[in-house]
């Protein structure tokens, strides 16, 4: 009782929002980039350059996302 | 004059401590990349180094919490500060010395407030900042590191699993090399400041700087400095032991661990919360071991942190409380913080003698 208190739930609230959907949601962006130049490699191989160009495209707006993701991040969680 | 003194080997003191922060947390921020193939040793440390300086100035809001919101700054006098930062070096090499793992940040304020009682009684802890803004973020944070990382990498493989291992393999450690950048520049955000926390906090005691006053470029520039070259120096030692001990694991595991651990200490020094970056380290990499598989995780070295974790703030208290009573002996003026330190160096040399004569240990992880 006496601790809840004196606790700053909403801030410890706010941070623990901000880690999750920095922390997964860096690593989904990232994961989707990898996904696309993987399925870029394959389709290339497979002589579908119209699906291989969509995955490349998704690779590169992922890669951005992620990079912004980033930036963004620090800006906000470092500044006051 | 005298407490001038006291204030320059305060300085000096928490400088030292912000040195061997850097020397032994250089294992913790690189030894994913390391361990992973993502970087060389040579580059990751150098790297580390680098950004932990640059992180020292991004942020002084924990500088702010160590300085105004644990003790209370009124009824403070250097050499509280002073015994404070001898409780916390005093238990990192005892730590270190019996290989146990264990967290500078946790020993510092430990060390503070036991000296702060043994000097002025129960009302020099700020009790709501102790509790709100140290304690119970200590807790959460690991934990939370731990679900975070566990949750990235369940995503990671949901994602890439049916893709060519090579491809995503090569996309991890490039990836690694961002979110291990990441890490060092909040590791050095985070830690750096407890060091001008403290400086801060021995200022305003000394009447140097007014009551509730943010940390002067000179203090953040020198504690940059120090946490980087100790990053720098101690690295290549602690490495060769850590790199070999580590769990191996995959670089998408690698850059979850790193990402969830980025992202639990950049939001913590947002609201200046002083965490064990090691604690958070430490949690984002058993998440995401435990994530692919649970017993691929040593539980017993998980067990000992946690036992290290709850001595540390009381035995650094009772070796910052025993300080400052030795420091009375000699009255009130320079001269008991002047024989500590004396004794402290002469003890520090014959531990290290001793440790060298039977071999290295392990060193423990501090934060």
């Amino acid at each position: 009782m006496m601790i809840a208190t004196l606790v700053e739930w909403e801030q410890l609230g706010e941070a623990v929002l901000a880690s999750v959907v920095a922390g997964v949601g860096v690593t989904f962006v990232f994961s989707i980039a990898i996904w696309g130049v993987a399925r870029f490699v394959d389709l290339s191989r497979d002589e579908r350059p119209l699906a291989a160009g969509a995955a490349a495209l998704a690779a590169a707006f992922a890669l951005a996302c992620t990079a912004a993701v980033v930036v963004v991040g620090i800006i906000a969680m470092t500044s006051k | 004059m005298s407490s001038d003194i006291i204030l320059f080997i305060v300085v000096g003191t928490a400088l030292a401590f912000d040195f061997t922060n850097g020397f032994h947390d250089t294992a913790n921020v690189v030894a994913t990349s390391i361990s992973t193939g993502a970087a060389r040793p040579q580059v990751a440390i150098g790297m580390a180094a680098l950004l932990n300086f640059i992180g020292a100035f991004i942020s002084i809001s924990v500088a702010a919490t160590v300085a105004n919101d644990v003790v209370n700054a009124d009824v403070i006098t250097p050499t509280i500060v002073f015994a404070g930062l001898i409780g916390a070096i005093a238990w990192n090499l005892i730590t270190w010395y019996f290989g146990l793992p264990s967290s500078s940040s946790h020993a510092l304020i430990g060390g503070v407030v036991g000296s702060a009682v043994a000097a002025v009684g129960f009302d020099a802890v700020l009790t709501e900042g102790l509790v709100g803004k140290v304690l119970v973020p200590a807790i959460v944070a690991p934990i939370l590191a731990f679900g975070v990382a566990g949750a990235s990498i369940a995503i990671v493989y949901r994602v890439v699993g049916k893709q060519r291992p090579g491809i995503v393999t090569r996309g991890f450690k490039y990836g690694q090399i961002v979110s291990g950048g990441l890490l060092a520049l909040a590791h050095g955000t985070n830690d750096a400041q407890k060091t001008m926390g403290i400086i801060t906090l021995a200022l305003i005691a000394n009447g140097s700087l007014g009551a509730g006053a943010d940390p002067p470029l000179w203090v953040i520039t020198s504690a940059a400095i120090a946490i980087a070259l100790g990053t720098y120096s101690g690295g290549w030692r602690i490495i060769k032991t850590t790199g070999t001990g580590i769990i191996k694991m995959d670089a998408a595991q690698g850059f979850s661990s790193q990402g969830a651990g980025s992202a639990v200490i950049l939001a913590s020094t947002h609201f200046g919360f002083p965490l064990s970056t090691t604690h958070v380290i430490n949690g984002g990499i058993m998440g995401a071991g435990a994530a692919k598989r649970f017993s691929a995780v040593r539980w017993g070295v998980a067990g000992n942190i946690v036992t290290a974790w709850l001595l540390t703030l009381p035995a650094a208290a009772a070796i910052g409380a025993l300080t400052y009573g030795v420091t009375r002996i000699f009255g009130t003026g320079a001269l008991g913080p002047i024989v500590v330190t004396l004794a402290s160096l002469s003890l520090i040399v014959a531990l290290f003698a001793r440790r060298a004569e039977r071999g290295s240990p392990v060193p423990a992880s501090t934060g």
